[in-house]
């Protein structure tokens, strides 16, 4: 008789929820859900420091940790869309007349709005993050200014040159004294070319007839390759050179040699 | 959900309007006029010219190709009509019924044909024959990159290579849903007898037709160093090739313009009785959507082309900065187009799958209104993103952290199209037919080109991933992955009622894993080559690439032959194919309602609509 009268009342929030995880393709869900995080977050973390070139200043590390995290973050989003879909995968019909029809579920209101609100999140999340990022590179920027190496680069079609003022010296690679900040005006002489020190993880296009600036400050020693990542014509593919992030002695004594030579490489 | 009877096919006399102009031309007339204008504008301005000065070279060639798309539509009769209102006159009832093309056979596919269903028959072999080209330059360029230091090609022909591969397969990707389906299907969908102008929409398809050998010429031109970009000032610089890119985007643009005010109309005007907004099936919304953003987007990217178009003929010098133009002023009208131009590639793909997922899970399309919010704004926001391209170029760093905030928000309206998609698997018992297959194809593929596209929105990490082999491990996974995915679900799925007769199962099977895994390696392989620094558009590079690459074009033959194979089982199907039956796919749309072949105004009587088409299902418990 109890259990009659309990029956007919609708059931609480607490008993659908409790009902609709005691489902046996709810559960299966959950696990697929929790194995497909766990390999994004996995890959995240694994494949990019594998991938990824030497790391010589710290805006490539930020890029780096960006493509990480990123990953990271998304992981719990891309293993709720992969369980369902696998979910529903497994659960597949064959043959050749189409199964019954499923429930006639048209929308959710409560679904919809959740999964709004958490992309939402995740958005402002990744903003918050490359803003203060970016910012923290400006003022970085700002008040590394005055001990700044200055190097001028010139690209034209198909070479990079490099001009040091200070030093008054031009060379066809970049070498740079570890740990102190460098300014880079990169210039065209002709269309537009890219310049990228891979390992440093900053980039900007070299425009006819207007400078553009960027800054970074080299932190390890180790190799650095430069190239060109706007195609700009027949041997844009060999427009690279390569340079060095080393020592302030070495970098004094690698000037000296320039100059020795006459200041041109 | 419709009321209608099946009347037998209509047998109307077949109009024979003797010795008039009009049953004359064909598309051979008008190649014939289309090559004497051509031929006839480069004698006259050659004549008297320099021709050792590259401007005089420019202004022939260009004037040269646009007469030629002129003279052929011409010589193929689409000026007849505009000619007789000149005078006064309309075409007679006669002449409109035998442009109709009823009862004229193959013949009426080579002609200026208003027919909706044949020009989605002719879109669709267009545009398979583009993707059939443009992949070919695909294989050209990873066998090349196979190995370092191949030099198969010369860099000359390696960046003609990318450019035309890159332009052939954005003009493909763009038609490739809504030209085929949106001309064949779309109309019947929505319960009208034709497109709002028949005339017009026979014109975008031929306008169309005459820019593919325009494009064809660039090889014989010197190609072009520019890919599809065709930044200045590089474009500027090039040689007679670029004017085969001008004119081709030229003329690109006027069968766009002409093609998205004709969806669009007919799509506004012409539903069947009772279809209110609510109860229009999804592709036809996100066709709907699509090209009404093309609308506005593609007039920038013919003005940009008119413009380069003027620095290399008359040496304006819009683009030059040393006479006081500006690249970042040809980068910002391009990127104006390019970006909302993804999303015209985009929609309709993920509406054809979301057309055909309550259909094969036999549940209802889950929130429909979630499905509407999310294409309307992606469409609204893809026109506030464009800066993005352009983070690294020096042009207005301050606007970075603005287009940063919009082009991340445009995950929300995208996260929603996920969810429609999977709201509708929940729960479900799919019929693992082939273009459901696809469903799950996309969810993977757009996924993964969707945080990679976080990553590359996120302006610190643009400044290593940008101009690298990531960015086109991403894009290809958007565009391929996830929009050409959609397409070849919609090809499989509507098979049925363009060629009466079902795609062979097996050979599809077999096409699609090959397709679908080796794209995978393919781009994944490529996304490694970025992340480890190799720029894009490279005609070569260092053997610290090399592993990254040999599986990039390992996976890049699984797709190769995986095409062939779907190529092969579409012609095979399509001569010797199973008769299909009208509705093979239980499908509640109005398309299935008509017989195969679909008489010429498709219905007998005019459907009546009572309900959206996704009322599967029995009640939740």
């Amino acid at each position: 008789m109890v259990n009659h009268t309990e029956e007919l009342l609708p059931p609480t929030p607490g008993q659908r929820v409790s009902k609709f995880l005691s489902r046996k393709d709810v559960r299966q869900t959950f696990i697929l859900g929790a194995f497909f995080t766990i390999v994004f977050v996995v890959l995240g973390i694994w494949v990019y420091p594998h991938w990824m070139p030497n790391v010589l200043s710290k805006e490539m590390q930020a890029d780096e940790d960006i493509m990480i995290w990123f990953t990271v973050i998304s992981a719990p989003i891309a293993g709720v869309i992969l369980a369902i879909a696998m979910e529903s995968f497994l659960n597949m019909h064959r043959g050749d007349t189409p199964p019954e029809d499923g429930i006639a579920m048209r929308t959710h209101t409560p679904v919809v709005i959740i999964w709004s609100s958490v992309s939402v999140l995740f958005i402002i999340l990744a903003l918050v993050w490359g803003m203060v990022s970016m910012n923290t590179d400006a003022v970085k920027a700002a008040t590394d200014a005055p001990n700044a190496l200055v190097v001028d680069v010139t690209g034209s079609q198909w070479a990079w040159s490099f001009n040091y003022p200070a030093q008054n010296i031009t060379t066809h690679t970049l070498n740079l004294p570890v740990d102190r900040p460098v300014t880079f005006n990169i210039i065209s002489a002709d269309v537009n070319h890219s310049f990228w020190p891979v390992q440093l993880g900053v980039k900007v296009d070299a425009n006819r007839l207007t400078t553009t600036v960027i800054h970074t400050t080299p932190d390890k020693i180790g190799v650095l390759d430069v190239k060109c990542a706007e195609l700009c014509g027949l041997y844009h593919a060999y427009m690279e050179t390569s340079g060095q992030v080393e020592s302030t002695t070495d970098f004094n004594n690698w000037v000296s040699s320039i100059q020795a030579q006459g200041g041109t490489q | 959900m419709t009321t209608l009877s099946h009347a037998p096919v209509s047998t109307r006399p077949i109009p024979n309007p003797k010795r008039s102009l009009i049953t004359r031309l064909n598309m051979g007339t008008g190649i014939i006029v289309g090559a004497i204008f051509c031929w006839g504008t480069y004698y006259a301005m050659r004549a008297g010219r320099d021709m050792t000065d590259s401007h005089n070279v420019n202004k022939v060639l260009l004037a040269s190709m646009l007469m030629w798309s002129f003279g052929f539509l011409v010589g193929i009769g689409a000026l007849i009509g505009p000619f007789r209102w000149l005078i006064g006159k309309d075409l007679t009832a006669e002449e409109q019924l035998y442009l109709a093309g009823d009862g004229q056979g193959v013949k009426r596919y080579f002609k200026y044909c208003t027919d909706h269903k044949v020009v989605g028959i002719q879109y669709l072999v267009g545009v398979m024959t583009m993707l059939g080209v443009g992949g070919t330059m695909a294989m050209m360029i990873r066998t090349n990159l196979a190995t370092p230091g191949s030099h198969l090609v010369t860099p000359n022909v390696y960046n003609s290579l990318v450019g035309l591969h890159g332009i052939t397969m954005i003009i493909a990707m763009i038609i490739v849903a809504t030209g085929p389906f949106g001309n064949y299907i779309m109309p019947i969908m929505i319960g009208a007898r034709d497109m709002a102008f028949p005339r017009l929409n026979a014109l975008s398809w031929w306008v169309l037709f005459t820019a593919i050998p325009v494009l064809c010429s660039a090889w014989f031109l010197g190609g072009i160093p520019t890919g599809w970009t065709a930044y200045a000032p590089l474009s500027d610089q090039a040689g007679p090739g670029m004017n085969a890119f001008l004119a081709t985007i030229i003329i690109f643009a006027v069968s766009t313009a002409v093609a998205g005010m004709n969806i669009t109309t007919t799509v506004i005007a012409m539903r069947a009785k009772g279809m209110k907004w609510n109860r229009v099936p999804i592709f036809v919304v996100g066709a709907t959507i699509s090209v009404a953003l093309a609308i506005p987007a593609f007039p920038t990217f013919m003005l940009a082309m008119i413009q380069t178009g003027m620095d290399r003929t008359i040496a304006t010098g819009f683009y030059d900065a040393n006479v006081g133009g500006s690249g970042w002023l040809y980068a910002n009208l391009f990127w104006i187009m390019g970006h909302p131009e993804v999303y015209v590639i985009l929609i309709p793909g993920v509406a054809a799958l979301m057309e055909i997922a309550p259909v094969f899970v036999r549940k209802p399309l889950f929130s429909y209104n979630a499905a509407i919010a999310g294409f309307a704004g992606i469409a609204g926001l893809s026109v506030l993103v464009w800066a993005h391209h352009m983070y690294m170029s020096g042009w207005m760093p301050s606007l970075n952290g603005p287009f940063m905030i919009t082009t991340e928000f445009i995950s929300v309206p995208t996260g929603l199209l996920f969810l429609v998609l999977v709201g509708t698997l929940w729960r479900g018992r799919p019929w693992m037919k082939l273009p459901m297959l696809s469903v799950y194809a996309f969810l993977w593929n757009f996924l993964i080109g969707g945080i990679t596209g976080v990553y590359l929105s996120d302006v610190p990490a643009d400044n290593y991933l940008h101009g690298s082999m990531f960015v086109t491990a991403h894009f290809h996974y958007t565009l391929m992955g996830a929009a050409f995915t959609g397409a070849m679900a919609g090809l499989v799925y509507w098979f049925p009622k363009m060629t009466g007769r079902m795609l062979n199962e097996r050979a599809g099977y077999i096409a699609f894993w090959l397709i679908q895994i080796g794209f995978n390696v393919l781009f994944l392989g490529m996304f490694m080559a970025g992340a480890e620094g190799q720029p894009r558009r490279v005609a070569d590079y260092a053997f610290v690439y090399e592993h990254s690459n040999m599986i990039s074009t390992a996976g890049a033959y699984s797709v190769g032959i995986g095409m062939i194979t779907l190529l092969w089982a579409v012609v095979h199907s399509w001569r010797n194919g199973k008769i299909a039956p009208m509705n093979p796919w239980g499908a509640k749309t109005l398309e299935w309602t008509v017989p195969y072949p679909v008489p010429l105004e498709n219905f007998d009587v005019e459907p009546i609509i009572t309900s959206d088409p996704y009322g599967y299902g029995k009640a939740a418990n």
